[in-house]
């Protein structure tokens, strides 16, 4: 266990940099996902925690000591890969015991921990199997425990369980948490899902373009999106423009008390998420408009609203609305976010 | 440092091939020759001109023969094998492997008698015939990895667009399979193009190809003359590696020996 | 022959059978082919190895042609000196590419040069490096002329004997030189399609440089390295061009020394002949066999290949 800490990290192929300016602190204990979609250079920053790569510049620090120039190996950090790349020619016993055995220790110590692991990993009894006769999940099991058994002070994740079926993943996913709360080992979590990123970690830090665009745990950053592309990301659709006058903000849509802004006059994006919109059934309150189309989704039903010159996307439960048919819609001002600069 | 060992070892042979074609007078301790000339050459191209012309051709058109033979029936049995598990596999797979494992010499023995029955022996068609034997089973090889990769739902796709089976083989199949075909070709080329025993026992000094010559050559002992030969042999080979290298992206070639 | 005989892609494993018939029609030339002339060869040659040659009279069956084989004195002088050229040139040829493997992982893509020239031998017919092996290492050949002109040696005769010699370390050269690629390239296909990833893992779950090469990269191209070196060992025991040319006249190898008695004017010495080169067939098909099972066995015994 320890933290983990980025400072200043620049990475680069060629002319290019893919990383820049990169920094980031995962504290003792803590899971934090890095999010992004793919090509932003999630798995580069994992690569070069891992020492797989050399940063241009910027300071790589785990459990309080600099690891940059170090090589993976002398590195108190383990990765696990997209790829489950478990040694074709070992068995599994033999998969989860390499590290340890690297480290020279007793068959008698290996045996014992990789038992226990493989309690931690549900795979009890698998010992013996050989990496073909394992399923998907099994796989990606034995290549978590293979890390997981050199308790290392720092666990890296690169995208686990992209390859698994949805209920796979589901499950996989509860187990990494409950095996990270057990063990407590600092674990940093490369993912292009943002429900995944929302779900399994304390922290939440969104790459775009080789950036951090925004750093916080789960409900800042889908509540409190730091500008639109975040908002947009966690699939903010509802983006309106209004104008910000002695702490109020007003647009043609809602009026919003905005205590911590003053930049007079200025013209602000605002967002609001489509399920806070609520469809009213009096007629004096919000907006009026006219519905464009919907589109039932399960638990919920997507309706797209054209109100004046804007389309709004609202979720709502179950409805029974038509195209044509005319609504109103209020949107509450404790639920819209105003983003404090124009982009 | 280990590129520059990898071409010296590699290239020394070479020049020491191309020096001795092109020396005149060239005397033991001398490390350059005295004389550079193209007696060698002049003797290859003219005064034996006929006869080295037409171990060439003979050469070229047997391991001609002999390639497209064995990509012709290598491209369906690659097929199976690479796209198929059945009943068998292993034993057919075992029956193809022998004939690269087992060397030609007792096999080419036995046909001998056969061919000699047959009228086969010392024909165009009997040395084809052996060398198929050995081909064959490289051509089959390399189409089973290409068809192990392959996607059949390429052809389902182009049937439901209404492309006939003819069509299917000739605008899906072959160009799909295309650069497997070049190199299961070249090395079935290659093969029947470096085989000397096979030709000589079944051909009996009546089917002439260039090994045979160049083996005549080392006998009587001229060196100039039998360098500049070597020179001849080889260099189709170069141009197929060449070839592969522009064609097949430089990996088509790996496979052969 | 590439590596596709041992490890198929996935189609064969996911694919439904079309039937017995699809699949007869499509392997049935190959088959065919392989049994009529490579069966029905193998099969004419033991009948004329056990003395049946009606064309020259000679109609019964006997094991007496083994017998004389078996029995001369020369046979296992034969037998050892080709089973040391084969073992000694597939075991260079085997460490040299494992080391040329590693160095052209670690040289990458931007010495393309390096690799065409690299792959240049295994185009090239045994005879002619053969004819150029003479060229380089006989007493009068480029190397001894080298040796002259750096003082090294004082005359051609104290030039050690290269070719015809009694090591055949001319012909021993000749065949690394050619299979050194052939070995490499299987190597590296293996290498270059998940060594190096597992090379990585093996990095972040500590491994060093000497242990990722032992546990990791040799089991990895071990199933390929293990196909190849077979295969050179088989080329290289039943081969004939490069000892004729290469080796010294007594002992000979055995495929020269098959030949010899196959072409004998002697027509009684033929089925000889053949019966050396059958010898010589059921030794390399024992070798493989032998060596498929003893590595089946260390598998089942939990040793990691």
């Amino acid at each position: 266990m320890g933290d983990l800490e980025l400072k200043n990290i620049t990475i680069g192929y060629g002319n290019t940099p893919v990383i820049r300016d990169f920094s980031l602190t995962v504290e003792n204990g803590q899971m934090a996902s890095l999010l992004g979609p793919s090509g932003a250079g999630k798995t580069t920053v994992l690569r070069a925690v891992a020492g797989l790569l050399q940063p241009r510049s910027g300071a790589i620090i785990i459990d309080g000591r600099p690891a940059n120039g170090l090589p993976p190996e002398k590195r108190n950090a383990v990765m696990v890969f997209q790829k489950t790349l478990l040694f074709p020619f070992m068995n599994v016993e033999q998969n989860i015991g390499f590290g340890l055995q690297m480290q020279g220790r007793s068959t008698g110590e290996i045996r014992r921990r990789v038992e226990k692991i493989l309690e931690l990993t549900e795979l009890t009894g698998l010992n013996r199997r050989k990496i073909h006769e394992l399923s998907g999940g099994q796989q990606q099991r034995v290549s978590l425990a293979r890390a997981l058994v050199l308790k290392p002070a720092i666990l890296l994740l690169d995208e686990p369980l992209s390859s698994l079926d949805a209920t796979l993943r589901q499950h996989m996913r509860e187990l990494i948490q409950d095996i990270q709360a057990q063990t407590r080992i600092t674990t940093l979590f490369v993912t292009h899902d943002q429900a995944e990123a929302l779900m399994m970690s304390q922290r939440v830090c969104l790459l775009l373009n080789g950036r951090i665009r925004q750093v916080g745990s789960p409900r800042e950053l889908f509540y409190r999106p730091a500008d639109p592309d975040v908002a947009r990301f966690f699939g903010g659709c509802n983006f309106f423009e209004g104008r910000l006058k002695n702490g109020v903000y007003y647009s043609q849509y809602a009026t919003v008390a905005a205590p911590g802004l003053s930049a007079n006059g200025d013209r602000l994006t605002a967002t609001i998420r489509p399920e806070d919109i609520r469809i009213c059934a009096d007629g004096n309150r919000g907006i009026t408009g006219r519905v464009q189309k919907t589109s039932f989704e399960g638990t919920t039903t997507r309706i797209w609203v054209q109100c004046q010159d804007r389309v709004f996307v609202v979720l709502a439960p179950v409805t029974d609305l038509q195209a044509g048919q005319s609504v109103r819609l209020h949107l509450p001002p404790d639920k819209i976010r105003i983003f404090a600069a124009e982009n | 440092m280990a590129a520059a060992g990898v071409g010296i070892a590699v290239l020394l042979p070479f020049v020491s091939l191309v020096m001795w074609s092109l020396s005149s007078r060239w005397f033991y301790p001398q490390l350059w020759p005295r004389q550079w000339g193209l007696r060698a050459w002049q003797y290859v191209f003219s005064t034996a001109g006929p006869q080295i012309l037409a171990a060439l051709g003979q050469s070229v058109l047997v391991a001609a023969t002999t390639a497209a033979i064995s990509v012709a029936i290598g491209i369906p049995a690659g097929r199976a094998l690479g796209l198929y598990d059945f009943r068998g596999k292993d034993l057919v797979s075992v029956v193809l492997i022998l004939p690269v494992i087992v060397p030609p010499l007792c096999v080419t023995m036995g046909l001998h008698l056969w061919f000699i029955i047959m009228g086969l022996a010392g024909s165009f068609f009997g040395v084809v015939l052996v060398h198929l034997t050995f081909c064959l089973p490289y051509a089959v090889f390399v189409m089973w990895g290409i068809f192990s990769n392959y996607n059949p739902s390429y052809e389902e796709q182009a049937r439901s667009l209404g492309a006939s089976a003819w069509k299917v083989l000739v605008r899906v199949i072959l160009p799909l399979t295309f650069p497997g075909i070049m190199v299961a070709g070249l090395f079935s080329f290659l093969l029947s193009w470096s085989q000397y025993l096979s030709t000589l026992i079944i051909g009996g000094g009546k089917v002439t190809t260039l090994p045979i010559l160049l083996f005549a050559l080392m006998g009587s002992g001229d060196r100039p003359v039998a360098a500049a030969v070597s020179i001849v042999f080889v260099a189709p080979a170069l141009l197929a590696l060449l070839f592969s290298a522009r064609y097949l992206g430089g990996k088509g070639i790996a496979g052969i020996r | 022959m590439t590596t596709n005989v041992t490890s198929t892609g996935n189609n064969a494993r996911t694919r439904p059978n079309p039937g017995l018939p699809v699949i007869g029609r499509l392997v049935a030339p190959a088959l065919l082919v392989v049994t009529v002339l490579f069966g029905g060869g193998l099969l004419l040659g033991f009948l004329q190895g056990l003395g049946y040659l009606p064309a020259a009279g000679m109609k019964v069956f006997t094991l007496q042609h083994f017998a004389n084989v078996l029995a001369d004195p020369d046979f296992f002088r034969s037998l050892g000196l080709t089973l040391y050229i084969s073992v000694t040139s597939t075991a260079a040829a085997a460490l040299i590419s494992i080391f040329m493997a590693l160095v052209l992982t670690s040289l990458a893509q931007r010495h393309r040069v390096v690799h065409f020239i690299f792959q240049i031998p295994l185009t090239v017919p045994h005879l002619v490096i053969a004819v150029a092996v003479v060229f380089m290492f006989a007493p009068t050949g480029l190397f001894s002329r080298a040796a002259l002109k750096l003082g090294l040696i004082n005359s051609s005769a104290s030039f050690p004997l290269l070719t015809n010699d009694s090591w055949g370390i001319g012909i021993v050269c000749t065949y690394v030189w050619k299979e050194v690629p052939f070995i490499t390239l299987m190597i590296l296909s293996v290498l270059r399609r998940t060594g190096v990833e597992l090379l990585e893992v093996g990095k972040t779950l500590k491994a060093g440089r000497r242990q990722r090469f032992f546990y990791i990269t040799l089991p990895t191209i071990f199933p390929s390295l293990g196909a190849a070196c077979l295969i050179v060992f088989a080329y290289t025991f039943g081969a004939f061009e490069v000892p004729f040319l290469l080796g010294q006249t007594y002992p000979m190898t055995l495929p020269v020394w098959a030949y010899k008695n196959y072409s004998d004017v002697d027509l009684l010495a033929r089925p000889e002949g053949i019966a050396i080169g059958l010898i010589i067939a059921a030794v390399v098909t024992t070798a493989v066999v032998a060596s498929q099972l003893l590595t089946k066995a260390a598998r089942r015994r939990g040793l990691v290949l």
